[in-house]
């Protein structure tokens, strides 16, 4: 019988640490199967109080998702603890921080393994502008130009972005016709790019 | 009670005449799903009178379908007042059965920290004087989907604000009628929507007792001139002018006087903001939090419109810009990332709590180019670049930003 997780039973310190620990455990291959479980759990467990697509707008990592599930569990949405760990591992994997605009909760469908993705740290190296250049070539200049004097991405050199916070920001998390590199870069192959793009 | 072809038939973020008024009524129905799976049961034909006495709501970007959430698209902030049907939508629930905002069953009561607890009909409060207030009413989220990293919450972009006429009686007079005890420091409200489910908190929030005693806050039962719509909380919803509308009660039927701030989740836990800066992921203590009042100074561009095609020459970029309790004493427009700023004309209408229009020729050359714009209030305070990032997500108030293409 399905244990249904309340949070008189097991408080919510309890769902908190269920969810932080909880391993699915699975294989790669039994992760396909697992999120079209999980989809179906989201429309059977999460549509009653208000629509999915408050669920679906939502990019948010896997502390946001366990926050976010462990308060719809307090407020009544009926979940069995295995249900639950499901649902974060599903919701932190496909609607993270920069999932695409446009995902909904079928679109990708079952073939996508589920992957955990690591926490946002606000970590803002300083670069090393001689190993920027290498980094720019291999990832930007096809869309920034060479010398970053613009091309289908606009010029970067002497470009003011390059003082602010949200060099940062469009770098990670992306923006419009702009990739996001949070997962493909790490943080000092990025400051490198921006110490050397600041001696153009 | 899942309607899966009500959520599939709304294309997100997407402007398209959203809500006819059949749609109007199948969201009203799906809302009701709950209540009629779970409480009394509410006849459809209820509901069908329901979405003919609301206005027709078009026009709007659809957030959340139930309870609904919508916004309105930028290009209306061209106009100085927005439209009751343009205004933006913003429901923690669905709307309260029809029969309860009847005439004859409807409401006020006043209780609490007062002499005399009172209850008014609508035909009650006639008896106060009514004035008409132009102000700005914004949800403290707008703008949430700026913020980086994303917090969770309803992913507004620019549009759950909006500009109207408010008439109504004021809180001070309804109050003093009843006599306010010494002890009373915050006024509690609560509106007759209420959670499908008994385990999700109700939403009940409290003013500190001079916002409340101040002359221009209102209970509001007309916009714009009309009966005020069933979505936008008739008939009475609070007015706190200058104030985020986390505190515009919509549904308004109970005032309660208290020593203390109301108790629950909408008050104690969220439209609350770090008062120092936060890193992502920290954990802030509470008495790091404060409750969510006051607007920021803001402007947003109304046109042209992101991605506009322009041809090279003169471009009128025009929007709007306000702040909390005071004015907007400066616009200014940048068309080179933020390098130089360059001030806007203020046009239009100067009064307290409204918004300010603004408008600004420029001579677009040919290109890609970015439109910037900040305001300036009275007390010296300027949009900044980017707001403090905050776990929720609320007061959003960076440069608004529009990206347009100009030919030759
Ligand atoms: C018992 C009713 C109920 C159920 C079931 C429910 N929710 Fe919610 N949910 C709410 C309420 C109430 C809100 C807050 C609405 C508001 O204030 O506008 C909310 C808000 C949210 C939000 C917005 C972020 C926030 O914190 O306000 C997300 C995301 C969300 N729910 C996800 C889920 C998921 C995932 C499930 C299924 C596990 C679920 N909900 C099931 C009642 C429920
Ligand atoms: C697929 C093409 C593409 C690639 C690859 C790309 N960019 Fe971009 N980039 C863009 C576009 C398009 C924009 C404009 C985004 C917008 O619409 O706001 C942009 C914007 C930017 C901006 C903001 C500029 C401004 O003025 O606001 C920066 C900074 C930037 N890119 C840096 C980089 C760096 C560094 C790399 C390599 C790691 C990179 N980009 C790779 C297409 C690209």
């Amino acid at each position: 019988m399905r244990s249904v997780l309340s949070v008189t039973a097991i408080g919510l310190p309890g769902l908190a640490l269920l969810l932080l620990y909880g391993q699915t455990g699975a294989a790669p291959d039994e992760r396909a199967g697992m999120a079209a479980r999980a989809e179906g759990v989201v429309i059977a467990r999460c549509g009653s109080c208000h629509s999915t697509d408050l669920i679906t707008q939502q990019r948010l990592n896997r502390s946001q998702w366990q926050g976010t599930v462990g308060k719809m569990v307090q407020w009544g949405a009926e979940l069995s603890e295995e249900e639950a760990v499901l649902l974060v591992e599903f919701l932190a994997t496909r609607f993270h921080q920069t999932a695409p605009a446009s995902v909904t909760l079928n679109e990708i469908g079952a073939a996508e393994p589920l992957q955990a993705e690591p926490l946002v740290i606000q970590e803002r190296p300083s670069g090393i502008s001689q190993e920027g250049a290498g980094v720019f070539a291999n990832n930007c200049q096809g869309c920034h130009g060479s010398g970053a004097r613009g091309g289908f991405g606009p010029k970067l050199a002497g470009n003011p972005i390059l003082n602010s916070e949200r060099f940062w920001q469009t770098l990670l998390y992306g923006r419009g016709g702009m990739p996001a590199w949070e997962h493909t870069l790490s943080r000092q192959e990025i400051a490198n790019i921006l110490a050397w793009l600041k001696t153009l | 009670m899942l309607n899966a072809d009500g959520e599939a038939s709304v294309t997100k973020g997407h402007v398209v005449r959203v809500l006819s008024r059949r749609t109007v009524l199948r969201r009203i129905i799906q809302g009701l799903g709950l209540t009629l799976a779970l409480g009394p049961a509410v006849p459809v034909v209820q509901a069908r009178e329901r979405a003919a006495q609301s206005d027709e709501t078009d026009r709007l970007i659809t957030r959340v379908a139930r309870p609904l959430d919508a916004e309105t698209p930028v290009e209306e902030f061209v106009a100085y007042l927005t439209p009751n049907s343009r205004f933006f939508l913003r429901s923690h629930f669905s709307p309260p059965p029809l029969e309860q905002l009847s005439d004859e069953n409807w409401r006020l009561r006043v209780a609490g920290l007062v002499e005399q607890p009172l209850t008014f009909t609508r035909q009650d409060l006639k008896q106060f004087e009514a004035i008409t207030i132009t102000a700005v009413v914004q949800c403290s989220g707008n703008g949430r989907a700026s913020y980086r990293p994303k917090v969770p919450g309803v992913q507004w972009e620019q549009g759950a604000v909006g500009n109207a006429r408010w008439t109504g009686v004021r809180l001070v007079d309804v109050l003093k009628k009843s006599g306010l005890q010494t002890n009373g420091r915050h006024v509690q409200f609560q509106g007759a929507d209420h959670p499908g489910a008994g385990t999700v908190p109700p939403f009940v929030r409290s003013i500190p007792i001079e916002k409340a005693l101040h002359h221009d806050t209102i209970l509001a039962y007309e916009m714009n001139g009309r009966p005020l719509p069933l979505l936008h909380g008739g008939p009475l919803r609070v007015i706190t002018p200058g104030w985020m509308a986390n505190s515009c009660i919509k549904w308004l039927t109970d005032i309660t006087v208290r020593y203390d701030e109301a108790q629950g989740y909408y008050m104690q836990t969220a439209y609350r903001y770090p008062t120092r800066p936060v890193t992502p992921g920290e954990t802030i203590a509470a008495s790091d939090l404060k409750p969510v009042e006051l607007m920021v100074v803001k402007s947003l561009i109304a046109q042209p419109r992101e991605s506009a095609s322009l041809k090279s020459g003169p471009v009128m970029i025009q929007g709007v810009a306000w702040t909390g309790e005071g004015t907007i004493v400066m616009v200014e427009v940048s068309l080179d990332e933020g390098r130089t700023w360059e001030p806007a004309r203020m046009i239009g209408e100067d009064l307290p709590y409204a918004w300010r229009q603004w408008q600004y020729i420029w001579q677009a050359t040919s290109g890609q180019k970015t439109i910037f714009s900040r305001a300036t209030d009275d007390r010296g305070i300027t949009q900044p670049e980017t707001s403090p990032w905050g776990p929720s997500g609320f007061l959003w108030n960076g440069w608004d930003r529009v990206r347009v293409m100009v030919a030759e």
